[in-house]
């Protein structure tokens, strides 16, 4: 993270990511498909972190766009998810900009509903924290800071690409990420040594 | 389990594997036994631990966060709405749309922005470089040939083989009244020569130092006669002991050669570009020479450097000589 790559995760499929959009750009609908269920989990990671509960629908609109703008789009595996995350980043502002009537961090300070879904054993390990948890957490942040958070570590974009889905250079998305992260380890940090009951974790604070 | 993790191992591996190795170091973890892999927010801080709080590191809280909020499992229906979108954008026109800055995420564009920065720095550095190279070169060279020019100050501006002929006498003759002399004569001899080999064969006689070859012997049916002069002068010739009486004879003889038009239209170029050397008559010669020439046509020899200058002035100073004889 630090050293400014993305996630391996995410690394890892976007060879295929390139191919699958290729595909798909000359009309592969099968190919259409691959690449969503590739893209589309970062995704709506990162679309809870800004819209919350709705995020599935607001990926729903991001994706009529994706589909719609194709044929527009030019890049690799990783620049696909770069565009994919400026074009969910706009429905989301869309969406919180219609429903301005309740601040940004209500969505994600009231109860996300979301249990935790059917994990691999791969991450069985790592389930040490409810997805509501992290979103609670992500929205204690600065927006800056949680939106840098996302696109590095739940999108998988790197530096540069994060930077341009935000409209920023990259040394202030850098930054943001750094302070995001640190805050957040922090955080974390604290709240092990007062929590006395670690698996429920729709209880902690 | 809270115990099972608070022996201190754990901190221990994480100082091992700092940083980007972090899945690595999540792979030892978990390699540990189920317990000891709920690391997240609460196991590492037992109750061993709570003076000294844990803090994660950044691909610990990576793993964390993705885990929470990406779910593998994908929205069938959801799916199927999207891809319906995708046939329905295909099927209704070109697929290929114009592609806008913002479709555009080719590596090249995207990296664009470092990468011209880091060449133009290099760039700029480079120029800096070879700039301060070539500055320092001129600057050596320059210093050096001022060195060479107090020194010697006729034979470089003559033609170069005044100084390989004379390299001795040079030096004084800097000091005498007309240290330009040995050059322009060898030069005109070697016209001279050349003459006579190329005379009355293609248009060698148009060039310019054929030009002024005629102009000093004061027209082309006079070459010969020059010439013969010429070389008969220079193998009687010892050095510059012939060159007082000419100095004497310079001033008088350059009014003269005012007279002769175009034998000395070369002749205030030539007393401008050996301006230093000429220090020791040039009263005399700005008098006659530059004066009554400024004014007339100086064309053929504009583009004479300082030695053909110089060789003009011998050349006009030879003439009178040559007419009087």
């Amino acid at each position: 993270m630090g050293q400014g790559g993305a996630p391996r995760r995410v690394q890892a499929h976007d060879g295929e990511l390139g191919a699958a959009v290729a595909r798909a750009q000359n009309g592969d609908e099968a190919a259409f498909s691959v690449a969503y269920r590739i893209v589309q989990p970062g995704l709506l990671g990162y679309l809870r972190g800004l819209v919350g509960e709705d995020a599935e629908d607001v990926a729903s609109d991001a994706w009529l766009e994706i589909a719609r703008d194709l044929g527009r789009f030019k890049g690799d595996g990783a620049g696909f998810r770069g565009w994919t995350a400026t074009i969910a980043r706009h429905r989301a502002l869309d969406h919180l900009r219609r429903q301005r009537v309740r601040p940004r961090s209500s969505a994600l300070e009231q109860d996300v509903l979301d249990l935790p879904g059917p994990h691999s054993t791969h991450d069985q390990a790592l389930e040490a924290i409810s997805t509501e948890h992290a979103l609670r957490l992500v929205g204690g942040l600065p927006q800056d800071q949680a939106e840098a958070v996302l696109l590095r570590v739940v999108v998988g974009l790197d530096g540069p690409a994060a930077a341009r889905v935000l409209g920023k250079r990259p040394g202030a998305v850098r930054t943001a990420v750094y302070r995001g992260l640190k805050r957040l380890a922090a955080q974390l940090g604290a709240e092990g040594v007062t929590d006395e009951a670690p698996r429920t974790l729709g209880e902690s604070k | 389990m809270g115990e099972q993790q608070s022996d201190g191992g754990v901190p221990g591996r994480r100082r091992v594997h700092p940083g980007g190795s972090a899945y690595g170091d999540r792979a030892a973890h978990r390699a540990d036994g189920g317990p000891s892999g709920h690391l997240g927010a609460h196991g590492l801080d037992g109750p061993g631990r709570v003076g000294s709080r844990h803090v994660l590191d950044d691909a610990e809280l990576e793993l964390l966060l993705t885990a929470a909020l990406i779910r593998d499992g994908i929205d069938a229906e959801a799916e199927q709405r999207a891809v319906a979108a995708f046939r329905a954008a295909r099927d209704a026109g070109p697929h290929r749309a114009r592609t806008r800055r913002r479709d555009d995420w080719r590596p090249r564009e995207r990296r664009h922005p470092g990468r011209s920065l880091k060449a133009t720095l290099s760039v700029l550095l480079a120029s800096l470089t070879l700039g301060g190279v070539a500055v320092a070169a001129i600057g050596s060279v320059g210093s050096t040939d001022g060195a060479d020019d107090r020194g010697r100050t006729p034979a470089s501006t003559r033609a170069p083989g005044a100084s390989a002929g004379e390299p001795g006498d040079t030096p004084s003759g800097s000091a005498s009244a007309h240290p330009d002399r040995p050059a322009p004569a060898q030069d005109t001899e070697a016209r001279c020569r050349a003459y006579e080999q190329v005379d009355g064969r293609g248009r060698a006689m148009d060039a310019t130092a054929w030009k002024r070859l005629v102009e000093a012997a004061g027209g082309e049916r006079n070459v010969t006669a020059y010439c013969a002069e010429q070389l008969a002068r220079s193998e009687e010739k010892p050095g510059g002991t012939a060159r007082p009486d000419k100095g004497a004879d310079a001033p008088g003889s350059g009014g003269a050669a005012n007279g002769s038009g175009n034998g000395d239209t070369g002749t205030g170029n030539a007393e401008n570009g050996s301006g230093n050397a000429d220090t020791g008559s040039g009263t005399d010669r700005s008098g006659g020479g530059g004066a009554a020439e400024s004014g007339s046509s100086s064309g053929t020899s504009s583009g004479a450097s300082g030695s053909s200058g110089s060789s003009g002035g011998q050349d006009r100073l030879a003439q009178p000589d040559g007419r009087r004889r």
